[in-house]
C-alpha cells in the first residue's frame, strides 16, 4: 500500500476556472457489439413515446433492432438523463422478449464540477513529485467523494421499459 | 496485443461503478469486466436495504432470535462490520438504519417488526459459518461498507488480467492495483481546497457530508449517524481514508467522522490505515500518515 497526499497549501486570489468531470466509456457501436456479438445488422427505428408516464417533453430515445439474418435478437436503446449537474448517456440492451441484457453508461459529463482558482490549485502541485502538469478537465479522471447517484439512470431505464412494453413488444419478432 | 485504456461504468449499489483497465487486451478486458460486474450485481442484490429479497430484507423480516442462513459474502461483510464496530467501540455501527428510516433517508422495511431502540452491533451474532442471529429486532444498513466490499471482490476478479493498472471506483469508494493512480478528493469545501492523492495498491474512501461542491449551508446536519450516540454528525467535515481494503477504508471514514482524533488514530493504526480530515474552513489534517 502506498499513498502520497498532496494537500493544498492555501489559496491565492487568481482567475477562476470551471472544472468538470467527464468520461466516455463506450460508443454506441461498441455498446451494440457488446450486447449482441452475433448480430449482423442494427436497424434504426422509432417508437411512440406518448404512453410513457413521466417522460420529459420531446423525449425521443434512439432505438436499434439487432438481428442476425432473419432472426430478431433484441433491441438497443440509447437515452440521456440529466441530473442536478450531470448529463449521462446510457444504453439499455433488451433481448427479443424484452428481458434486460445490460445497462451501460456510455458517456458521463458534469456541467460543472466546481470552481477553482487556477493559480492556487496549480500551486499545490508545483514542485511536488507529480511529474506531469495539471491539466484541467482532462486531468480530473478519478474522484473520491463525488457521490454519483444512479437514481436518474434507474428512472430512465424504467421509462425505456414502459416504452418497450407500449410500442416495441411484439414488433419485429 | 496490449490495449489502450479500457473503461466501463454501470449503475449498481446506488451509484455508478466504474472499472478501468490499462494495458490489457480489449477482448480479455471485456470478458473479465463482465465477471467483475456480475459479482458487484450479486453483492448489490444480497445487501440492498431496499430489495425485499436481499439477505438484509430476509434478516429484517425474520426478526429477533431466529438463525438465518445468509450468503457467505453477506456474512463476510457483517464480519468486517463487527470487527470495526468493536475496534471503534461502536462509533461505527451497522445497526443505525433505524435512525435513517426515522429521518426518511431509508424506506421502512416491509413486513418487519419495529427495531428495539436500544439494539446495537452487539446484538448481531454470527452463528457457525453461514448463520446470522439477531438478539433484538434491529435494522441493518450495509450501504457504504458493502460498496467497499464489492470493490474488493471485483479487484480479486480483475487482479490477474495482466493489466498494468486496474482502478475500480464505486461512487468514491475506490481501489487501485498496479501502477499508481492520481485521485482527486472532492469535499464539502470544493475541489479547490481538496488534496490529490497518488495511490498504489491501495483503497480510498471518502465521506463528504453533501454530495456536491460548494453548498455549505444547505442544511445543518449530514445523513451520517454517530454509531453510539445515534445523533447526526456535524455537516462541515469530510474524511478520506486510505487502507489496503476498500471495505475497511469505507467503514473507517465513519469512525474518523464520529470519534475523537485519539480514538480515530488508534483504530486507523490497528487497521494500518491513514486519514485526511477536512475541517469546515477547508484546512486539512492527516491522521496516521507519515509526514
Amino acid at each position: 500500500m502506498k499513498a502520497r497526499w498532496l494537500i493544498p497549501l492555501g489559496v491565492a486570489a487568481a482567475p477562476i476556472a470551471q472544472v468538470a468531470f467527464a468520461a466516455q466509456y463506450m460508443t454506441i457501436e461498441q455498446a451494440q457489439r457488446a450486447a449482441f456479438p452475433t448480430a449482423d445488422t442494427f436497424v434504426a427505428t422509432t417508437a411512440a413515446t406518448d404512453a410513457v408516464v413521466g417522460a420529459p417533453p420531446g423525449w425521443s430515445p434512439k432505438i436499434w433492432r439487432a438481428s442476425a439474418g432473419a432472426q430478431n435478437l433484441g433491441w438497443l436503446l440509447v437515452d440521456q438523463v440529466v441530473g442536478k449537474s450531470e448529463l449521462i448517456t446510457y444504453s439499455l440492451a433488451l433481448d427479443q422478449r424484452g428481458a434486460v441484457l445490460a445497462v451501460e453508461v456510455l458517456d458521463y459529463r458534469e456541467s460543472h464540477g466546481g470552481e477553482i482558482r487556477l493559480a492556487g490549485w496549480r500551486k499545490q502541485f508545483v514542485g511536488k513529485t507529480v511529474a506531469d502538469p495539471v491539466e484541467l478537465n482532462s486531468d480530473i479522471k478519478n474522484i473520491s467523494g463525488a457521490t454519483l447517484s444512479s437514481r436518474h439512470v434507474t428512472e430512465g431505464v424504467r421509462r425505456l421499459l414502459q416504452m418497450y412494453n407500449a410500442a416495441l413488444r411484439g414488433a419485429g419478432s | 496485443m496490449t490495449g489502450a485504456l479500457f473503461r466501463r461504468a454501470r449503475p449498481w449499489l446506488g451509484t455508478l461503478v466504474e472499472i478501468q483497465l490499462d494495458g490489457c487486451a480489449p477482448d480479455r478486458a471485456a470478458s473479465v469486466c463482465e465477471k467483475a460486474f456480475a459479482e458487484i450485481a450479486a453483492i448489490h442484490r444480497l445487501m440492498s436495504f431496499h430489495e425485499a429479497g436481499s439477505d438484509l430484507g430476509r434478516l429484517h423480516r425474520a426478526g429477533a432470535r431466529t438463525t438465518l442462513r445468509v450468503d457467505r459474502r453477506t456474512r463476510d461483510v457483517l464480519g468486517w462490520a463487527l470487527r470495526i464496530a468493536a475496534a471503534s467501540d461502536g462509533c461505527f455501527d451497522p445497526t443505525i438504519a433505524a435512525q435513517q428510516v426515522a429521518w426518511g433517508l431509508l424506506p421502512r422495511p416491509a413486513g418487519s417488526a419495529s427495531p428495539d431502540p436500544n439494539a446495537n452491533w452487539r446484538d448481531i451474532e454470527l452463528v457457525g459459518c453461514a448463520g446470522v442471529r439477531l438478539a433484538r429486532p434491529l435494522w441493518l444498513d450495509l450501504g457504504g461498507i458493502a460498496k467497499g466490499y464489492a470493490v474488493d471482490r471485483a479487484m480479486d476478479i480483475l487482479g490477474d488480467t495482466g493489466a498494468s493498472q486496474i482502478l475500480i471506483n464505486a461512487g468514491g469508494d475506490l481501489r487501485v492495483r498496479g501502477a499508481s493512480a492520481r485521485v482527486n478528493v472532492r469535499t464539502h469545501a470544493g475541489l479547490e481546497s481538496s488534496p490529490r492523492l497518488e495511490l498504489a495498491n491501495a483503497a480510498l474512501a471518502t465521506s463528504a457530508p453533501s454530495g456536491n461542491t460548494g453548498h455549505k449551508r444547505e442544511s445543518r446536519f449530514s445523513a451520517h449517524v454517530h454509531g453510539r450516540t445515534r445523533r447526526p454528525l456535524a455537516l462541515r467535515r469530510s474524511v478520506s481514508v486510505v487502507a489496503e481494503r476498500c471495505v475497511v477504508a469505507d467503514a473507517l471514514t465513519k469512525v474518523v467522522m464520529a470519534a475523537s482524533d485519539r480514538v480515530a488514530l488508534r483504530v486507523l493504526r490497528q487497521f494500518r490505515a491513514q486519514a485526511g480530515v477536512c475541517r469546515g474552513n477547508g484546512s486539512w489534517t492527516l491522521l496516521g500518515a507519515a509526514a
